[in-house]
C-alpha cells in the first residue's frame, strides 16, 4: 500500500470532512438542478450550463484564494508593524498543509456551507448532462468493437 | 516503453516513481484506457480507484506552498527578516494561481506526471463509459440515491464510497 493510498482520496477527502447534511444538501441541489434541466429545457441550454460549470469555482480555487490573502496580509503585518503577525500567515500556512494532505481546515464547514462544491461534485452535474445530452450513447459494446476504436469513442465522448 | 506489471493499475505508479514519462498526457491516458479495455470490468474498477487518490495538481500545489511558507516564515523570524520575502512570494504565486490558473511551477509539476483534476476526471469517465456505466441496456452498476431519470449513472459502481 502506497502512502496516497493510505490518505484519504483526493476526490472525496473534502466530503469526508463535511457534516452529513452538507454533503446531501449539495447532493440533492445538484440533482434537482440536472432533473429540472432534462424536464423544462431544450438541449440547446445544456451548452450553457456546461459552460457555467466550466466557469465554477471549486473548494480548492476558494481555498487557495482566501489562505494566499490571508497569508500575504499576515507576512506583509509581520515584516512592516509587529513581529507577533507571523503568527497568522503560520496558521494560515499550517492549515492548508492540513487540509492539502487530509481534507479539512477551519473555513471548510464555512465553504461547504455557502454551497461552494468540490471539483468531482461539479464533475459528477457535467458529466450527468452529458450522459442525458446522449454523449455517452455512440460507444461501441465490448464485443462489438476493438478495444482501440472503443477507447477512442469513450475519449470522443468525455471531450464532446 | 514497457512498464512492468506488478498488478492491474500499478502503470501509473510506476511512470510517475520513475518521475518522467516521455509520452503525453493523452497517449498515457489512451493507453491506459486500452489496457482496461482488455482487461475488462475488475481492472477499470481498480482503475477508478487509483484514480481517486491520484493527487492533483491543486493538491500538490497546495502542500508545496504549505511547506516552502512555513519554512521562510521560520527562517524570516528567527533568522534573517528578509527571508520573509519567500512566504509572501509563495502566498502570491497561489493567489495567481487561483484567479488565473497560472502557477510557475506548472512546467515541473507536468514534467513529474501530475495531472490536473480535470484530466484526471476526462479518464474516470473514459473509463466509467468504456465499463458501460453509461450504457442505457445493460447497466452492471448498482442503482444510486437518485431518483428515477436524475441519471444515477454518474455514481455506479463505487457502493462503499460516499457516492
Amino acid at each position: 500500500m502506497t502512502l496516497s493510498e493510505r490518505l484519504p482520496p483526493t476526490t472525496r477527502r473534502v466530503e469526508l470532512h463535511t457534516a452529513e447534511e452538507i454533503n446531501r444538501r449539495i447532493e440533492l441541489e445538484t440533482d434537482s438542478r440536472v432533473a429540472r434541466l432534462a424536464a423544462r429545457f431544450p438541449m440547446s441550454r445544456y451548452e450553457d450550463r456546461l459552460q457555467e460549470l466550466d466557469a465554477e469555482w471549486d473548494v480548492e480555487r476558494v481555498l487557495q484564494a482566501n489562505a494566499s490573502t490571508l497569508a500575504l496580509g499576515g507576512v506583509l503585518l509581520g515584516a512592516l508593524v509587529d513581529r507577533r503577525f507571523l503568527a497568522l500567515p503560520t496558521a494560515v500556512f499550517g492549515f492548508l498543509a492540513m487540509h492539502a494532505v487530509q481534507g479539512w481546515c477551519p473555513p471548510i464547514p464555512v465553504i461547504r456551507r455557502l454551497g461552494v462544491r468540490t471539483a468531482h461534485e461539479i464533475g459528477r452535474e457535467r458529466h450527468a448532462l452529458k450522459v442525458l445530452r446522449g454523449d455517452y450513447d455512440g460507444i461501441p459494446a465490448a464485443d462489438s468493437a476493438e478495444p482501440g476504436d472503443r477507447v477512442r469513442a469513450a475519449l470522443e465522448a468525455v471531450d464532446r | 516503453m514497457t512498464p512492468t506489471h506488478e498488478g492491474a493499475g500499478t502503470q501509473a505508479g510506476a511512470w510517475k516513481s520513475r518521475g518522467f514519462d516521455e509520452r503525453s498526457a493523452d497517449e498515457r491516458i489512451a493507453d491506459e484506457l486500452e489496457r482496461c479495455a482488455r482487461l475488462g470490468t475488475p481492472a477499470a474498477s481498480e482503475r477508478l480507484h487509483e484514480l481517486d487518490h491520484e493527487w492533483d495538481t491543486d493538491r500538490v500545489i497546495e502542500t508545496e506552498v504549505a511547506m516552502v511558507g512555513l519554512v521562510g516564515l521560520a527562517l524570516g523570524a528567527f533568522w534573517r527578516r528578509e527571508l520573509l520575502v519567500l512566504p509572501a512570494l509563495v502566498a502570491a504565486n497561489m493567489l495567481v494561481h487561483a484567479r488565473t490558473g497560472h502557477y510557475p511551477l506548472s512546467p515541473v509539476l507536468r514534467r513529474l506526471g501530475f495531472r490536473t483534476a480535470r484530466e484526471i476526471e476526462r479518464e474516470r469517465h473514459a473509463l466509467k463509459a468504456l465499463r458501460g456505466d453509461y450504457s442505457p441496456d445493460d447497466t452492471p452498476a448498482p442503482a444510486s440515491r437518485g431518483a428515477p431519470g436524475q441519471s444515477p449513472a454518474t455514481d455506479g459502481g463505487k457502493p462503499s464510497e460516499l457516492h
